[in-house]
């Protein structure tokens, strides 16, 4: 408190005064009524109106569950949770600890799933002692999270949710953070390696490459894989 | 680690060959890629590699190196040709703890293997230049960020960065000059965005790869909310050359506005090459080192920049190769790529290709990134179906400006320049009348 504001407090029935004072200036001012819709009433520039989650014309959740939202709600009001796009296992955006869980079971109940939801519980179990042996090797240090992922998914084949949440409790970075990054790059996999990934094993692009590749070399009539060869006949 | 892990993968076996080019041309990036071993450190050294280092930190010392490389005029090689001295002062301006440099060899074009090249067949350029540029801004720690994929690369960094510590140009204390400077490789992979600045910095973090809104720039406010200088590994290639052979020398070369010279990968029917050509060659000479076109063939465009490059018409061969030149074109040097098309192209079917690559690759941040792009991808492939709306022209030209004003970063400013440069040259190409007829079965796209 500064020397003025102390000497105000000492003035008795100031703040009710000051109450009064709004009260009335409100109670005097003309009233408006906006004849909306015809007259729109004039919104500021940063109101993003009431969160909703739209379907694009082709029906797909316009929502790529990237967590721009959810990390630059400086209140955390939103809180996204459902399955991911497989349906095979839950993200949420949240602290890790109890208090992360129990908005994991009302962001269950929000998107019309069982509590507790079986896709939810009944992961394959994995052994763990080899993650920690890698946390232990990075120094549990969120700022190599893309080493140690990458190293998660070396030892395991790929990024077991188990593992995923052990991460997170280790590291103290919050699971749908780890979530973003795994789910960005697309060597990083939440399953097992299918056959079609193993078929591309002996490719040195990314599937995306390859096939934007591809489609170069026949829109410009060259025949696929002729890179490397001299230019000069 | 199990088959089909992406780490496990073989390296990208793919070499382009060396074009030979007149011998007035400037050999400053290519100048020891002959080299029978380009990691023997040696042999470099004895064609002069570290001279650069050695002068930088005995004779100039920091600020007299940047003023060196400002008045050499050497601009960024990454893309957008942003003057090297002027990010390297910035960096410099911040009060901070500690000050990074990157050297960005991500290379994110699939097509275009220039920079790969210059990584393999002369290491020590790219790690002399990075220490260069960490001495001038007082970076004790510098990373050379390359593709995972290219596991030859990797190595070749790794042996040259571990030589030239053990010689003294790298580590503590480097020759002297009380600075430190610790190197290392950084493997990334799993994204076209990599190549961008700040999405590399997010992934040296650990982070998802998304970009950052620019100002503050990396050079204001990079790395670990460090102030770090991201440089193209062509750009660092060139600084030891200034520092040896001066900044008048360097400015002598390529064009006045942008001198040097650059690596080209030309992608021509018959083939490909890469080529180390002086700024402001007009693109008609850049052509000429190829292969010409097969017999009954004639030349329809020239697509420059990589996948989102802009394609330009025959007429345009002799514009100049520099950064401005081909911005007002409608094109940019971007990756560096230059593609010969041929009569027998369906430019429609060129620019979809483009466009979807553009489209699948954007990081889906921003709205002009996430639905603009794929907008556009969508106007593209009704034109390639012969079912465009009376309205498309107006849309595709409003939803271009549209996403060019309300980008976050560049990669969807420039996703709008195969279709923009398309209509502007090719719009007769691009016109549905003259398009092959739908097939009554197919659906609209
Ligand atoms: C989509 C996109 C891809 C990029 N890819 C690369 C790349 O592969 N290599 C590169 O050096 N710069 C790339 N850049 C440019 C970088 O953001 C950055 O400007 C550059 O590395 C700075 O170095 P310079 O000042 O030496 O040019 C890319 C930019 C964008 C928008
Ligand atoms: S998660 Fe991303 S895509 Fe989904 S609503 Fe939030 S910001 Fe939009
Ligand atoms: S690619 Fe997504 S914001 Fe630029």
């Amino acid at each position: 408190m500064n020397d003025e504001t102390f000497l105000m407090s000492l003035i008795p029935g100031l703040g009710i005064a000051k109450g009064m004072a709004l009260t009335l200036h409100r109670f005097f001012e003309p009233k408006v009524t906006i004849k909306y819709p015809e007259v729109t009433s004039e919104i500021i520039p940063k109101s993003r109106g009431r969160l909703q989650l739209l379907y694009d014309e082709w029906g797909s959740l316009k929502c790529e569950t990237c967590f721009q939202c959810a990390q630059a709600c400086p209140i955390e009001c939103i809180d996204m949770g459902g399955m991911d796009t497989r349906g095979r296992f839950h993200v949420h955006w949240g602290p890790p600890e109890t208090y992360g869980e129990r908005r994991e079971e009302s962001a269950l109940r929000r998107s019309g799933r069982p509590v507790p939801d079986p896709a939810f519980v009944t992961f394959a179990a994995v052994d763990l002692s080899g993650l920690d042996a890698i946390l232990e090797s990075f120094d549990h240090d969120p700022a190599q999270m893309l080493l140690i992922l990458e190293a998660t998914q070396a030892a395991y084949g790929y990024l077991p949710v188990a593992a995923l949440k052990r991460i997170s409790e280790k590291t103290g970075a919050w699971y749908a953070m780890i979530y973003g990054t795994a789910s960005f790059y697309s060597h990083l996999r939440f399953e097992p390696a299918q056959a079609v990934h193993q078929a591309a094993a002996v490719d040195v692009h990314r599937p995306s490459e390859t096939s934007y590749l591809t489609a170069l070399d026949a829109a410009l009539g060259r025949d696929a894989g002729q890179l490397g060869q001299p230019a000069r006949a | 680690m199990t088959p089909g892990s992406w780490a496990s993968r073989p390296e990208r076996k793919e070499m382009v060959e060396l074009l030979a080019t007149p011998a007035a041309w400037p050999a400053i990036l290519l100048g020891r890629a002959q080299a029978a071993d380009p990691t023997d450190l040696d042999a470099a050294v004895r064609d002069g590699a570290f001279d650069g280092l050695r002068r930088a930190i005995r004779d100039l010392g920091a600020t007299a190196t940047i003023a060196e490389i400002a008045s050499s005029g050497l601009r960024g090689r990454g893309g957008a040709g942003y003057p090297a001295a002027e990010k390297w002062r910035t960096a410099v301006s911040i009060e901070a703890p500690r000050r990074y440099a990157v050297a960005n060899g991500y290379g994110a074009d699939p097509a275009c293997h220039t920079d790969r090249t210059l990584l393999v067949r002369d290491p020590f350029a790219i790690v002399e230049g990075l220490a260069i540029a960490a001495f001038a801004i007082g970076a004790s720690e510098a990373f050379i960020a390359v593709r995972a994929e290219d596991t030859d690369v990797v190595a070749a960094l790794a042996t040259a960065i571990g030589e030239a510590t053990e010689a003294g140009f790298l580590g503590p204390d480097v020759l002297g000059s009380g600075r430190d400077v610790f190197m290392s490789v950084r493997p990334v992979q799993g994204a076209y965005m990599l190549g961008e600045e700040t999405v590399l910095l997010k992934a040296l973090e650990g982070k998802r790869g998304q970009p950052e809104q620019r100002p503050p720039y990396p050079a204001q406010r990079g790395l670990l909310g460090m102030p770090t200088v991201v440089n193209n590994v062509q750009t660092l290639a060139a600084v030891p050359w200034i520092i040896r052979n001066g900044a008048a020398a360097f400015a002598a070369t390529g064009d006045p506005a942008s001198p040097g010279t650059v690596l080209v990968q030309l992608r021509t029917p018959g083939g490909d090459g890469i080529a180390e050509v002086p700024l402001g060659t007009p693109l008609g000479e850049v052509i000429a080192l190829g292969a010409s076109l097969p017999a009954g063939r004639s030349l329809q465009a020239i697509l420059v920049g990589g996948p989102s490059g802009g394609l330009l018409p025959p007429a345009a061969l002799d514009t100049p190769y520099t950064f401005a030149a081909l911005r007002a074109a409608g094109a940019h040097l971007g990756s560096g790529s230059i593609v010969v098309v041929d009569d027998r192209t369906d430019l429609v079917e060129l620019v979809g290709v483009l466009t979807r690559f553009c489209s699948s690759e954007a990081c889906g941040k921003s709205i002009p990134c996430r639905i603009g792009t794929k907008r556009l991808a969508e106007l593209v492939a009704r034109r390639e179906d012969g079912l465009a709306r009376p309205t498309d022209d107006v849309l595709g030209q409003d939803l271009a400006a549209d996403i060019v004003a309300s980008a976050l970063c560049d990669h969807e400013r420039l996703a709008t320049l195969p279709y923009t440069s398309g209509m502007r040259y090719f719009a007769s190409a691009f016109d549905c009348a003259s398009r092959p007829e739908p097939a009554a079965t197919e659906a609209p796209r």
